[in-house]
């Protein structure tokens, strides 16, 4: 585990967790800053939002994993960005609001899936191959989109320039994505050239699935417990 | 004509005008920005804004302190008035706002309509026994409304601070100290003494996970709160405790409690409060007397109370709509964080030891 890259990794992970360590969840500091920022305000909103969200990050670390070429994860992550888009502006255009403990409880399934598909757990535990990755991506971006819209949907939004705030909204969760996956990316294709990549490819992906199936356990207690 | 389209105008602008302080979430953190949203309509639904020149008195009081706030903290957003403030020190905190009277004029037949309405009964019956249903009336009124929140998890005294308006609810114990199951007395003070056999109307909406924003400002339900005499004309019964009648399920979200429940104050100026659920609470009522001024008929002093009941936990799950907001909820994320690399780090060991 030596070797410059990664301790250069490990420090921008440790440089990243007081960033990571605020508040996935809506508060009133936020509500406040929407309340008198103005549309800017919501870019910088969405923006949080997305780098504090550990299950959408743990899906695209996910995805990212499984991918070899930049081209790869540009296709990816652009199919990605339509479904989630798609969810996030339609639900909450239209003021669709799902439980929210039953869409996070989904989201966390689809951290569990992608740990479990790079795992190879469809060939050798189901003997099958796995379900064509473009479709599961699009359609698990229309399921994160829904608890991006969930949260969204949290905030009083106002009647004012309803719309416009749900695109900044989005485009704030498009530039967090991005912020967020170049750490990611970096990190993994600079370790993809060390001879212990394939312990961490496969720690990594373990980890998922013990996340995604926390998480999964967590939102279904909380959900459970509100009923 | 054009005196009776005024009054009617006048009449429909009055109706349900029921004034509120609802802050976005009744659990904060110290030192954080909030708000509190000032409703005027309805608990559900606000219908204008106030005027920062009708706001005689706007206070906020913790840590044993008085602090009057201006003007310059409100800002109007849609059809609510809102309050922007910092949270101070962690305690039980009370906000109070009293508008300065103002008259309005009312036909006799709007004038009862109002006072069936709004459930100001007393009068109504008085009206009706003294043969004067038919007479008009120039109405003097003002509005006081108080909310009780919980800063931190530290309670403090402040929570029974006489704010000194002249209708005033002050509970007999701190909210954020009960839970479910309790009993809570509210007192009803009129200039400071005890309002003996006033009718006090009490409405919840129970914690659930979705959100009870005191700032909602765009809320589609029914209205469900001051509306209890206007059901189609049905008739009902308001002896102390009884219920008066339930609107859940007309196009709320679900998080009405169990309807509006009248009550009325004992000798002490007490009632008594049946706290069957986590959520938010919210008392009103509406004093109204015969004036002996000049150019008026009546005068009549409103009050709203507003505070949250926990889960029994610190930190109920906000909403309000909550008491739910999303801000205490859940993992702490710098746990998550370190118990993340933790089992990453493990893994890696493991699996790279095998490999060896």
């Amino acid at each position: 585990m030596s070797g410059v890259p990664v301790r250069k990794g490990v420090v921008l992970i440790m440089l990243l967790l007081p960033v990571l360590a605020s508040a996935h969840g809506i508060d009133s500091a936020d509500q406040a800053l929407l309340d008198r920022g103005g549309l800017l305000s919501y870019i910088w909103v969405g923006a949080k939002h997305m780098l504090t969200g550990f299950d959408h990050l743990l899906f695209l670390a996910g995805v990212i994993f499984y991918l070899k070429g930049f081209r790869d994860i540009l296709l990816f992550i652009t199919i990605f960005t339509l479904g989630h888009c798609i969810t996030l502006i339609g639900a909450t255009y239209m003021q669709i609001r799902a439980d929210e403990h039953l869409v996070d409880a989904c989201i966390a399934l689809s951290v569990v899936y992608k740990g479990f598909e790079n795992l190879g757990g469809f060939d050798k535990l189901l003997k099958t191959g796995s379900p064509n990755l473009l479709r599961m991506v699009f359609i698990f971006g229309l399921l994160h989109g829904l608890g991006l819209s969930t949260r969204l949907q949290s905030f009083d939004l106002g009647s004012d320039q309803f719309l416009s705030k749900i695109l900044s909204f989005n485009v704030g969760v498009e530039l967090g994505q991005v912020v967020a996956l170049v750490p990611i990316v970096l990190l993994i294709r600079v370790w993809q050239k060390k001879p212990s990549y394939d312990a961490f490819y496969r720690a990594a992906n373990f980890y998922l699935v013990i996340a995604g199936v926390g998480l999964f356990a967590y939102q279904l207690y909380g959900y459970l417990n509100t009923q | 004509m054009t005196r009776k389209i005024l009054l009617a105008l006048a009449f429909v602008l009055l109706c349900s005008h029921d004034m509120y302080l609802k802050p976005v979430s009744y659990f904060l953190e110290p030192g954080t920005e909030s708000r509190i949203a000032l409703f005027n309509g309805t608990f559900e639904k606000s219908e204008n804004v106030i005027a920062r020149s009708r706001m005689q008195d706007v206070s906020l009081v913790g840590n044993g302190r008085r602090t009057a706030l201006d003007s310059t903290q409100w800002r109007e957003q849609d059809s609510v008035t809102i309050l922007n403030f910092t949270s101070g020190e962690p305690g039980t905190w009370v906000a109070g706002v009293s508008t300065l009277p103002r008259n309005i004029e009312m036909a006799a037949e709007d004038f009862n309509a109002y006072l069936e309405h709004d459930g100001i009964l007393d009068m109504l019956k008085e009206r009706r026994n003294a043969g004067t249903l038919g007479e008009d009336a120039v109405e003097r009124y003002s509005k006081h409304v108080k909310t009780i929140f919980q800063v931190g998890e530290a309670l403090s005294a402040d929570w029974n601070h006489e704010l000194g308006y002249p209708l005033e609810f002050i509970p007999m114990e701190n909210p954020y100290d009960i839970h479910p199951g309790h009993r809570l007395q509210v007192r009803l003070l009129r200039d400071g003494s005890p309002l003996a056999d006033q009718l006090v109307y009490v409405g919840a909406r129970a914690a659930s996970h979705t959100h009870e924003d005191g700032g909602e400002v765009h809320s589609d339900e029914a209205d469900t709160g001051a509306h209890t005499h206007e059901a189609g004309g049905e008739e009902h019964t308001h002896g102390p405790g009884e219920e008066v009648h339930s609107h859940s399920g007309d196009g709320s979200e679900g998080h009405q409690h169990d309807g509006i429940r009248s009550l009325r104050t004992d000798s002490e100026g007490l009632v008594t409060l049946d706290i069957d659920a986590a959520g938010v609470w919210y008392l009103r009522t509406i004093h109204l007397v015969d004036s002996p001024e000049e150019g008026l008929t009546h005068e009549s002093n409103w009050a709203t109370l507003t505070f949250a009941i926990g889960e029994g936990h610190s930190h109920s799950h906000g909403d309000a709509d909550s008491a739910h907001t999303h801000e205490d909820e859940g993992i702490p994320a710098y746990l998550l964080w370190i118990g993340s690399l933790l089992i990453l780090g493990i893994l890696f060991f493991f699996f790279n030891r095998r490999k060896r």
